[in-house]
């Protein structure tokens, strides 16, 4: 059908060149590299700490002093422990000259007890890094005098990694606890957003054309169902488009993460508050699936919003119920990621209203029974057909009406008359 | 046809018979059923009874979409695309070719003085502009029947005589064109042909001076330089005068039946009014329909909203 076509192609087109489109497809990969980033980026913006090694037994103090300057995290001289260093050297602080001391006690190559002293201790990074090079210079100086040669020890060396993937039924999911979690949140959110943003498209796209009159011109060349799946494909287009987009994007951000992190930090690691997952191809076929499932659904009764109001004011009232189905799937998530099996979790993944967020979510989680996906998927289907059979009828009916937005005894009328 | 809605029959065994290449008003108040009618040429809704023919064959206004133009009342258009991209899609909806749909929009536009436009948003236009697409927008694909809802409503009175030009225009090129309106003075001007309705059903229709023979009645214009003399006792007799709409100046009046206007002209002079204007009218469209519609014409106002909630 051409002139269906024609509709698609008006629903594309306008959207993708809307400055809203490239503004929201930008926003949201910088949004999620700022939940990403921002945690390691606000620890790492200090600068370097200025600390004295106090050396209480020369020249060791000196080498653990340079092995910490080498490092980014501090600026470390040593000094030799005389008395009254100490006190001269708090009051440094005091001055805020000094950031902290290191006191290396004469035993300390035997007990392995030293002290850091500063304002503030509580940063696990700054307290790892003294430690690990006291250790391993400790460590070091212990084998030579045990008359072992340290080239020898870095030689013979083995490295061990050790990765840990979890195994639920036959197939592995996010490869720990942590991805599982970020990479069910990602989708749980990143659904909820595109299914409201685009079926409100829809909505408004409906409404305009009926407060124009344009649907009354457009009626009497095309049936309203093909001119409302029209609307639907097109405007599905388009955010599938942005998927695509996002998809294309972040993964590049994930791939180039570690370089990016280690450019903005200097730190070869970055400790992560969100691991991120590797996502399979089954995991986007469902992302996918259920958000083309959530689309049809919700975008159906979006329209028949739109086609019953008669300004964007009765319409916002009128999504109201819609939008409330839509937080409370959103919401259950945790919920969900709490417990993917349990009976409540189940419900959710398999009612049509809830599953396009639900199921994808549980899937992420991990452990999931197929059967329990395909009675999903099945229930999905059928909730569309329906949803679209009651809306196209509202639809038909609503486009050509204006005054009073109708009662539910009315539109149960419009839908049994059609 | 008719059409029934919740509670009241919008529109009640109406038959119209549009000849082809005439420009035929369909005249009604608010509420008369006039957009109902219409919204069922166009199968845009369904009637109750009845049928709807088209081009004096088979098949409905859907399937003959490629050969009508429509322009619905109170309308607009896509508030933010460009105006090029309007008028290519809805002439693809009209079933154009898409680089014969540009073509004709650009022509078009041209001629109405837009083609400067072209690639602005509608939402940059001045209403008047707006319209003038909007009726581009409705001619653009060549149609041979154009159905208007009230063109002229919200129309400024430049742009109102640009589009009785341009509907003459589309006559004089063999399109038939059928449009509703509740203004008299537009319908009597336009039309070859027109249908009164009121409140769903038709009182009367053919060609316009038919319709003005349906009235019988007398029509005087008389003017007064200064004097009226016994004038207002003379209007006041019920013998010589029906009706009266007395202007101060000049007054309109119908005559009693059997009453003669020589008669009442003598009279006048013999009563010392100083006349400058004595004419025999035919009754003005306006007249007609009032005459007809009568006291109906404020109840069908009532009854207008509930057609459309």
């Amino acid at each position: 059908m051409r002139k269906v076509w024609a509709v698609v192609r008006r629903e594309f087109s306008e959207r993708v060149r809307s400055r809203w489109f490239w503004i929201s497809t930008a926003m949201v990969p910088v949004f999620f590299a700022a939940v990403v980033l921002l945690p390691t980026l606000l620890t790492e913006s200090e600068s370097a700490k200025r600390i004295v090694v106090v050396d209480g037994s020369p020249p060791f103090g000196s080498r653990v002093a340079e092995a910490l300057d080498a490092g980014r995290i501090f600026e470390a001289t040593a000094l030799p422990d005389r008395s009254g260093v100490i006190d001269s050297l708090i009051a440094e602080i005091a001055a805020k000259r000094l950031d902290g001391i290191l006191v290396v006690p004469p035993e300390f190559l035997t007990s392995g007890a030293a002290e850091y002293r500063a304002p503030n201790v509580s940063s696990l990074r700054d307290v790892e890094e003294l430690e690990r090079v006291l250790e391993q210079l400790g460590t070091g100086v212990r084998l030579e005098r045990a008359g072992i040669d340290p080239a020898l020890l870095a030689r013979t060396r083995l490295p061990v990694n050790l990765t840990t993937r979890k195994i639920s039924r036959s197939r592995t999911t996010g490869e720990s606890s942590r991805q599982s979690f970020s990479l069910a949140y990602f989708m749980g959110i990143t659904l909820y957003t595109v299914i409201l943003m685009y079926g409100v498209n829809v909505k408004s796209s409906v409404l305009e054309e009926k407060t124009t009159r344009i649907v009354e011109v457009l009626v009497s060349s095309v049936r309203p169902f093909p001119l409302l799946l029209g609307k639907v494909i097109g405007v599905g287009a388009v955010s599938l488009v942005q998927l695509v987009l996002w998809g294309t994007v972040g993964r590049f951000l994930v791939q180039q993460r570690a370089a990016i992190a280690a450019r903005m930090t200097g730190l070869d690691q970055a400790n992560d508050i969100f691991q991120v997952p590797s996502v399979s191809l089954e995991t986007a076929v469902v992302f996918i699936a259920y958000f083309l499932g959530g689309f049809f659904l919700y975008a159906a009764m979006f329209a028949a919003v739109g086609a019953m109001s008669s300004s964007e004011q009765e319409a916002q009232q009128a999504q109201q119920p819609i939008v409330l189905v839509l937080v409370l799937s959103f919401v259950s998530m945790f919920a969900l990621l709490g417990d993917p099996n349990s009976g409540l979790s189940v419900a959710l993944s398999l009612i049509p209203f809830t599953s396009p967020i639900a199921m994808p979510v549980r899937w992420a989680a991990g452990d999931l029974p197929p059967t329990d996906l395909t009675l999903s998927l099945v229930l999905l289907a059928v909730g569309i057909a329906a949803v679209t059979w009651v809306a196209a009828r509202i639809y038909r009916v609503g486009i050509l009406m204006t005054g009073k937005r109708p009662g539910l005894k009315e539109l149960a009328r419009w839908v049994r008359v059609g | 046809m008719t059409k029934r809605f919740a509670g009241h029959v919008a529109v009640h065994d109406l038959s119209l018979a549009v000849p082809s290449g005439v420009i035929y008003g369909l005249l009604g108040p608010n509420g008369a059923g006039k957009t109902t009618t219409i919204r069922m040429i166009l199968d845009i809704l369904l009637p109750d009874e009845g049928t709807v023919q088209l081009f004096g064959g088979p098949g409905t206004a859907r399937e003959h979409a490629a050969r009508i133009g429509y322009l619905p009342e109170e309308r607009g258009l896509y508030r933010k695309m460009r105006v090029l991209d309007v008028l290519v899609f809805l002439g693809e909806m009209r079933g154009l070719e898409r680089t014969a749909a540009r073509r004709n929009a650009l022509e078009w536009l041209d001629r109405l003085g837009l083609g400067a436009w072209r690639l602005r948003r509608i939402d940059e236009l001045s209403k008047g502009m707006q319209q003038k697409v909007q009726f581009i927008s409705t001619v653009l694909h060549r149609p041979a029947l154009v159905v208007l809802d009230e063109p002229f409503g919200g129309l400024d009175p430049v742009n109102a005589q640009a589009l009785k030009d341009a509907v003459l225009e589309l006559r004089q090129a063999g399109t038939t064109i059928l449009f509703s309106t509740h203004i008299m003075e537009q319908a009597e001007r336009l039309c070859d042909r027109l249908c009164i309705i009121a409140r769903g059903r038709k009182l009367v229709d053919g060609s316009l001076a038919d319709i003005k023979r349906t009235s019988t009645s007398q029509h005087v214009i008389i003017g007064f330089q200064g004097e009226a003399g016994g004038a207002s006792a003379l209007f006041a007799d019920r013998r010589l005068v029906k009706k009266l709409d007395d202007y101060g100046q000049y007054a309109e009046l119908e005559l009693a039946a059997g009453s003669d206007a020589q008669d009442l002209l003598r009279q006048l002079v013999a009563s010392g009014a100083r006349l400058s204007r004595f004419e025999l009218v035919e009754p003005s469209l306006h007249k007609v329909f009032i005459d007809l519609v009568g006291p109906d014409a404020a109840r069908a106002d009532a009854l207008d909203e509930v057609a459309r909630a």
